[in-house]
């Protein structure tokens, strides 16, 4: 059974994160991830840069559902109000 | 034909495509069956899905098309517009309605 907090270790080795949270039952995951590399991306592109992050675990099928919220610093400060 | 030709093949010729698990009358995954949801409640009731499930060279090459790991994708004349987080945000906020007005209109 795969431990959201080992998804979190593998996307926090990847790239630069403000705020980063996943959970999950071990076999559906969700993660917020908050980061300046969004800025200028749209969804497609900021997804695909958490993909790549976690390629190696997707190709492997031991990750198959991660659900996504992409934001930037500026986003998740609005949304937080 | 190769996969990755076959795949762009479907993707341009037909304005909405789903690559999805099951088939849009009986998705075999909850993702897959909220993207038909939304797509149907945005008005399209041509679209073109392809089950992945039954072929394992799509099922592999979808994924490489668009660079994209997970299923269901969704494209719209030709552009990949994203999985079922994408899909979902943009129809809550609009974007996907206006996306496919066009479409939905022509008909």
């Amino acid at each position: 059974m795969l431990d959201p907090k080992q998804i979190e270790t593998w996307i926090a080795h990847g790239m630069n994160c403000d705020h980063l949270q996943v959970e999950g039952d071990g076999q559906h995951f969700q993660a917020i991830i908050v980061s300046v590399e969004f800025e200028g991306l749209s969804r497609v592109r900021r997804q695909q840069r958490v993909n790549a992050v976690l390629k190696d675990h997707f190709d492997s099928g031991i990750l198959h559902a991660l659900s996504m919220q992409t934001l930037t610093p500026v986003e998740w400060q609005a949304q937080r109000g | 034909m190769d996969v990755q030709q076959q795949i762009r093949d479907t993707v341009t010729k037909n304005p909405v495509v789903l690559f999805m698990k099951g088939t849009a009358q009986f998705p075999q995954c909850g993702f897959s069956a909220r993207v038909v949801q939304i797509l149907k409640a945005c008005g399209v009731e041509e679209m073109v899905t392809v089950n992945v499930l039954a072929d394992e060279a799509v099922r592999q090459g979808i994924k490489d098309y668009a660079n994209w790991p997970t299923i269901p994708q969704l494209y719209v004349k030709g552009e990949f517009v994203g999985g079922c987080d994408i899909t979902t945000e943009m129809y809550q906020s609009g974007e996907l309605q206006q996306l496919l007005e066009p479409i939905v209109s022509a008909r």
